[in-house]
């Protein structure tokens, strides 16, 4: 029983990670419809961020998870600036942000592996290594509450998701459709960052840790459907259970385990393309 | 000159260049030959049908690992090996592309992402068959027909895959099915209003190029005679995308320069910059997109324009 329960905590708290990863890709899917792979990478900044503030500078904790925080908006409103903005007002079709920033994410992790060297860069825990995992799931519940009060009880939330649903409408309505993708783009690397944060203590920050996280994250994403705020958290915690009860029990080869939430991917992919929780 | 002849001095000329190569030379004029093949195939399935998969690199390597397993582990005979690869890349494609492409959106490049890194895993804990994370090496291409093919004469049989790759999407693409692809590419609905199968034409545009991209792989799997997870990875697939690209998409042409353009640039690079060659690809891709979305191809037509 305490054998599961620690396995429970532990799962729960990568669930929390995929699930800011997949509420990464949300933000910014709902309202432009626009994947953007680059939310690894962006988790990845977060991550060299918090070495570099608290590992390197030994910033008190609050202070250096508020600013990475405040540095990853302004990343993904940069991001948005140079690679998205000038495409979508020259009318360019959807595929063309979608690549662009594909080559964001290369640009992203270069740089990256450029400024440090290549091995795995420690960032400290937050309240000590036993208690990371709750640190974890409460940070993530804060925010996924904050996001989901913005969306069901401010105007703001409401513009974003009129965006969603019509966006010609939602133009005529008077809303400002650059502000409202800007502002996406903005959170959508704040959540990144965050989950890249808050998971670099037991992974290390290291460069290649991007594409990984942003595979899961969208498997989450797609577990738990692109409609509801919610469906991203619950699809990350379903992922992070699947994976870790067959590690743990299943009676196959370690590294197969691997494949577990690729598999849960394409069947989801196959059989409810909408997710678990339909939008509203 | 009449087409025929024109392929002929192309095949000639192409691996001509081969005999007065040094080895070393040969060896890097071969995986440029193989790039430029695999660019070639993906340009099809994404510059003119318009699809992102990241899966042709898997097939390339689908391809290779097949053949290997085919002839060494099960010892099958060489023809009846290569048929059963090629099948079951054919086998691969349709299982990813039939239930992706019903959906809209960009499903297909998610399953095929899904697809490339399964691919690793398997590859990497398939034991004994695959070799594990080592792969397989210590084969040699087998006789045919009593000869054993090599040196030059190799890289003589990859021109040939080049050249027949490029003639089969050629005739496509100037084909009603090119036609097709293209009408897929810029508007689905107003193609299925013309009568095109949309879902069909998808399903046979990525079947095919990823046969395509299987064969290419079969004749990579005797160029370094070793077959490893790593060559297969998503970083390649990445720098395809990135070739077709920068040298243009839907552009045989682009396809081409975008290949041997990226493909030699590390090699001019590294002395400079040592091994971040990576970093300019990744700002030559943004910059394409952002100043010139038709890629190199476009910049030279716009300058043939306006001198």
């Amino acid at each position: 029983m305490q054998d599961f329960l620690e396995l429970a905590v532990s799962a729960a708290a990568s669930g929390c990670v995929y699930g800011l990863i997949a509420l990464a890709y949300l933000l910014m899917i709902r309202p432009t419809g626009i994947i953007n792979f680059a939310v690894g990478e962006w988790a990845m900044v977060g991550a060299f961020g918090g070495y570099l503030l608290l590992s390197e500078f030994e910033w008190p904790y609050p202070l250096g998870m508020a600013a990475v925080l405040v540095f990853m908006l302004m990343v993904g409103w940069l991001t948005e600036r140079i690679a998205v903005r000038p495409l979508v007002e020259r009318g360019a079709p959807l595929l063309a942000p979608i690549l662009a920033l594909l080559g964001m994410l290369v640009v992203f992790r270069e740089a990256i592996s450029v400024s440090f060297p290549p091995d795995p860069h420690p960032v400290p825990y937050a309240l000590g290594i036993q208690r990371q995992s709750f640190f974890i799931i409460a940070v993530t519940s804060v925010v996924f509450i904050g996001v989901w009060l913005f969306f069901e009880r401010t105007v703001a939330g409401k513009s974003f998701e009129a965006v969603a649903i019509h966006r010609r409408a939602a133009a005529l309505m008077g809303i400002n459709l650059s502000r409202v993708t800007a502002l996406s783009f903005a959170g959508g690397a704040g959540a990144a960052g965050l989950a890249g944060l808050l998971v670099s203590p037991n992974v290390s920050a290291h460069y290649l840790m991007g594409v990984p996280l942003a595979i899961q994250g969208f498997t989450a994403l797609v577990i738990g459907g692109v409609g509801r705020v919610e469906g991203a958290l619950l699809g990350g915690l379903l992922l992070a259970f699947a994976e870790q009860l067959t590690v743990r029990y299943a009676p196959i080869p370690a590294g197969y385990a691997q494949g577990v939430p690729l598999l849960l991917l394409m069947l989801f992919l196959l059989l409810r393309p909408t997710g678990l929780l339909r939008a509203k | 000159m009449s087409p025929l002849l024109r392929w002929l001095g192309a095949a000639l000329l192409l691996a001509g260049a081969a005999f007065f190569l040094s080895d070393y030379h040969n060896d890097v004029y071969r995986k440029l030959l193989l790039w430029v093949t695999l660019a070639l195939s993906y340009n099809f399935l994404f510059g003119i049908c318009g699809q992102i998969a990241f899966s042709h690199f898997a097939f390339y390597g689908i391809g290779a690992y097949s053949v290997v397993i085919f002839l060494f582990q099960f010892h099958l005979p060489f023809p009846l090996a290569i048929l059963l690869g090629i099948a079951l890349c054919i086998l691969f494609a349709l299982a990813v592309a039939i239930p992706s492409t019903r959906l809209e959106g960009f499903y297909l490049a998610l399953a095929t992402l899904a697809l490339a890194q399964l691919f690793i895993v398997v590859l990497n804990e398939g034991g004994a068959v695959t070799g594990g994370p080592g792969g397989l090496a210590n084969y040699k291409l087998p006789e045919f027909l009593g000869t054993r093919v090599r040196g030059p004469w190799y890289t003589a049989v990859i021109v040939l895959l080049l050249l027949g790759t490029l003639a089969v999407l050629w005739r496509l693409d100037r084909s009603w099915f090119g036609r097709a692809c293209r009408a897929v590419r810029d508007n689905p609905e107003v193609a299925a209003a013309m009568g095109v199968d949309v879902a069909r034409t998808k399903v046979i545009a990525f079947t095919l190029t990823s046969a395509l991209a299987g064969i290419a792989g079969m004749v990579y799997a005797f160029v370094d005679n070793t077959v490893n997870p790593p060559i297969f990875g998503l970083d390649n697939a990445f720098l395809l995308l990135f070739m077709v690209i920068v040298g243009g998409a839907g552009r045989h042409a682009g396809a081409i320069i975008g290949a041997a353009l990226l493909f030699l640039l590390p090699f001019v690079l590294s002395p400079l910059i040592g091994h971040h060659h990576v970093l300019v690809f990744g700002v030559l891709v943004v910059a394409a997109i952002l100043l010139q979305p038709r890629g190199l191809v476009g910049l030279y037509d716009a300058l043939r324009r306006h001198p």
